[in-house]
């Protein structure tokens, strides 16, 4: 079974409006990586926002895991939480993921809530922080870190709850090449470790290295 | 290298509540947010002039108020629902549901006091009556009227620029500020996977970035208005 | 806390509304002198914040909600004066666009919800970190402060609320006596209003405060507005005393200004009112019925009495309300300096 089948969505954001996705379908197997690129527009963004369960289409199916993603399923939180804990969404603009106090609490907010043990906590903050580098920012403001540190700890966060499949929205937009080819490093492992990768990029490097099928996506007329 | 607990895919069977403060003030923002862009866009059908209508509404709320003849109050009335049934039905209900939830409170509060002094009833109903008409009469105003029509009937009634200017600036930044804290309680939702012991710390995270940014965004605004030749003559607004 | 169309006399809210124009004459002044040039813009972001505060949920027991008004909030950020603009204009906003209380009763909306409750809020605030060593005192009195203040403030908001509520039974009964706009007198309003605020809004706003206030202070503690405003010439304290001296005499005055009105009312009315009633009269009632109705009314002198009484007996609870909070906070601030001086 696909991990996400898409049947022939379309979605507008309001009824009079042109569609921004038309008849669309796509299909991802776990472990996939898989690559959208596209003119600004091209609808990209509003696909992961349905494949997160933030916008639904008009017409058309999503199944994740075999399971119909709707609104009136993921009105019921047990529901949404759980299908949450499975995807993780970093968005394009990371400053809008951010608010809590510092860095430590923002990247402790989601595994906080999973019913770890003290120590486990403990080493998945920490190992985050490792993750990124971000040990000496650990108890700065979020709010006041440059864009690329910002990037960064939303990452963090989202990996943090160790999701299966994650949606990386322009994920290297902003970062230095240091930090562009650690990060590359990192989703390679992420990769192999068996993870569903699913981003929206215009950097040709990072799809070579990654192997990633392309997909490219058109606005419809 | 990655942790060996991220290498691993992991079962996780969360409770099942919670959080219902952030889907209800999402939901209080984007019918906000939703209004205002109605708001902006929309020309009434009664091409009266926003000032007139203005004063217009202005001196139907207060002879309401004031009135106490059952005929006069039913003239209201009726000119008031008259108009309103001349709306589409979509419209119409979005008039009518605040007015009708509003009348139906007042019914509420003053049920005690119809108990109490049946004596009152009479004037108890009329209030009712009264709060339910008046809301319906601002609801068709701002349904009908743009905002930049209010802001300048406000301006040729003299209203000094600064004000109308800061009104002006508040609904803009209601509208940057409502879409910064429906993104925050979104991503918030999507990593609130379980049972959240510190609710009143994403309250305050929220409600403490969109502060942070409110006084950055007024910075920004001035330092624009700065680069665009403003020289602090608030009165030439 | 928005009080809607209707359910205070035209009267009573013109009087709220006179009694702000000198509250935001004063505010408009004070904001000039303390906040730096680029104010304007600030005003209107303090607006807007103040409006999106009102409009969140905060979360209580059991995943119920409820709202906050945030007023001692925004002052904490913005200065009680700016606050009371803030808060005005987004008071203004929920009127005319949101129908969200009344444009009536817009003056005593503001009264309460941009004049008592900021300055209150704030002042009580001021009061808790001056006992815990000014400035440099430790964050807990700040938000400890923050906390008292918020509840302080709200309550007190809600009690001048419940008054304009109970006066109107007293002053706006027609020739019957039958109320003609909110009929619950001060012995009901006042419990009724302030059960509910001392138990649970004036909590929810405290924890809405805090939360907020405590992440401010922690990520950008030079944003809060004892920072940002521009020195104030004279020491502290003395600066908020005509602010409560106004406060003061605009609680004794209120409700005689609205018993004078009302009394005058009463006095045209004999023959006034019955000249409008007659003029309605043309469609039913009998001319001999409403003098009966104005002759049975006329033990009138006892009522008077009686309402006399009543307004008498609030301004003297308003009075032993605002000594009794002075003598505590004066007491507190005395068990802080007491252990200043033991550590």
């Amino acid at each position: 079974m696909a991990l996400i089948e898409l049947d022939n969505i379309t979605f507008s954001y309001a009824p009079q409006e042109p569609p921004v996705l038309r008849d669309f379908s796509m299909r991802v197997e776990t472990g996939d990586c898989l690559a959208l690129r596209g003119d600004n527009g091209a609808g990209k963004t509003t696909l992961f926002r349905v494949l997160n369960g933030l916008s639904f289409p008009q017409r058309g199916q999503y199944r994740f895991d075999g399971q119909e993603i709707t609104q009136a399923w993921l009105k019921k939180p047990a529901h949404a939480k759980a299908f949450h804990k499975r995807v993780g969404y970093l968005f394009q603009n990371p400053e809008l993921m951010l608010f809590n106090a510092t860095v430590r609490e923002e990247i402790a907010f989601g595994p906080r809530q999973m019913g770890l043990s003290k120590d486990e906590l403990q080493t998945r903050v920490e190992d985050c922080l490792a993750l990124f580098g971000l040990e000496a920012l650990a108890e700065k403001a979020p709010y006041h870190l440059s864009g690329g540190q910002k990037k960064k700890v939303a990452l963090a966060a989202v990996l943090a709850l160790n999701p299966e499949l994650l949606i990386l929205d322009e994920p290297l937009a902003g970062l230095d090449r240091g930090s562009r080819s650690q990060l590359t490093e990192l989703l390679e492992e992420l990769r192999q470790a068996g993870k569903t990768l699913l981003l929206a990029t215009h950097d040709d490097a990072l799809c070579r290295e990654l192997g990633a099928e392309l997909l490219e996506m058109t606005a419809p007329e | 290298m990655i942790p060996a607990w991220m290498q691993k895919k992991e079962q996780f069977a969360p409770p099942g509540d919670g959080g219902a403060f952030a889907v209800r003030s999402l939901k209080a923002l984007g019918g906000l947010l939703a209004r205002v862009r109605v708001q902006r866009g929309r020309e009434g059908r009664l091409r009266l002039p926003a000032l007139w209508k203005l004063l217009l509404l202005l001196a139907l709320l207060l002879t309401l108020s004031l009135s106490r003849q059952p005929l006069l109050l039913l003239a209201l009335a009726a000119l008031v629902l008259g108009y309103a049934s001349t709306l589409p039905p979509g419209e119409l209900w979005s008039v009518l549901k605040p007015a009708l939830g509003a009348a139906v409170l007042a019914l509420l509060l003053l049920l005690p006091a119809m108990l109490l002094w049946p004596e009152g009833r009479g004037n108890n109903l009329i209030l009712a009556g009264k709060v339910f008409i008046s809301i319906i009469m601002v609801n068709l105003l701002n349904r009908h009227t743009p905002w930049n029509q209010i802001t300048r009937a406000l301006r040729q009634l003299h209203v000094p620029g600064v004000f109308v200017f800061v009104l002006d600036l508040t609904l803009k930044y209601i509208v940057l500020l409502g879409g910064l804290m429906v993104e925050l309680l979104t991503a918030r939702g999507l990593r609130a996977v379980g049972r959240d012991r510190h609710k009143y710390r994403s309250v305050g995270g929220v409600m403490g970035v969109t502060f942070l940014r409110s006084t950055e965004l007024s910075r920004q605004t001035w330092e624009a208005m700065c680069c665009r030749g403003f020289t602090e003559d608030y009165k030439g607004l | 806390m928005h009080i809607p169309e209707n359910y205070l006399s035209p009267v009573s809210c013109a009087v709220m509304g006179a009694a702000m124009i000198p509250v935001w004459i004063h505010a408009v002044k004070k904001t000039n002198e303390e906040l730096p040039k680029e104010k304007l813009p600030l005003l209107g972001a303090g607006a807007a914040f103040s409006f999106l505060a009102m409009m969140f949920n905060v979360p209580l027991v059991g995943g119920t909600t409820g709202h906050a008004v945030g007023g001692t909030l925004i002052a904490l950020l913005f200065g009680p004066n700016a606050a009371c603009i803030a808060v005005s204009v987004a008071l203004l906003l929920q009127a005319v666009i949101f129908g969200d209380g009344g444009i009536l009763a817009f003056g005593a909306n503001c009264f309460n919800m941009a004049f008592v409750l900021p300055y209150v809020g704030y002042f009580v605030y001021r009061l808790i970190v001056k006992a815990g060593d000014g400035e440099k005192a430790r964050s807990g009195f700040h938000l400890l402060g923050a906390a008292v203040g918020s509840y302080v403030g709200l309550n007190v908001a809600a009690f001048c609320c419940a008054v304009e509520f109970g006066l109107q039974p007293m002053l706006f009964r027609d020739a019957l006596g039958n109320a003609l706009y909110c009929p619950y007198d001060l012995s009901i309003a006042i419990p009724a209003m302030m059960l509910p605020h001392l138990a649970v809004a004036g909590l929810v706003e405290a924890a809405f405060t805090v939360a907020v206030f405590a992440l401010v202070r922690k990520t950008a503690p030079d944003l809060s507005y004892d920072r940002l405003r521009v020195e104030a010439p004279r020491p502290g304290g003395k600066r908020y005393l005509p602010i409560f001296a106004l406060i003061a005499v605009l609680i004794a005055a209120c409700p005689l200004g609205l018993l004078a009105t009302g009394t005058a009312w009463g006095e045209w009315g004999a023959d006034e009112i019955a000249e409008i009633v007659t003029n309605g009269k043309a469609l039913g009632y009998t001319p001999a019925g409403l003098e009966k109705g104005w002759s049975l009314n006329v033990p009138m002198p006892d009522y008077a009495l009686e309402g006399m009484n009543e307004v008498l007996a609030y301004i003297l609870s308003a009075v032993i309300g605002v000594a009794l909070l002075v003598i505590l906070f004066k007491l507190l601030s005395l068990v802080m300096r007491g252990r200043r001086n033991r550590a």
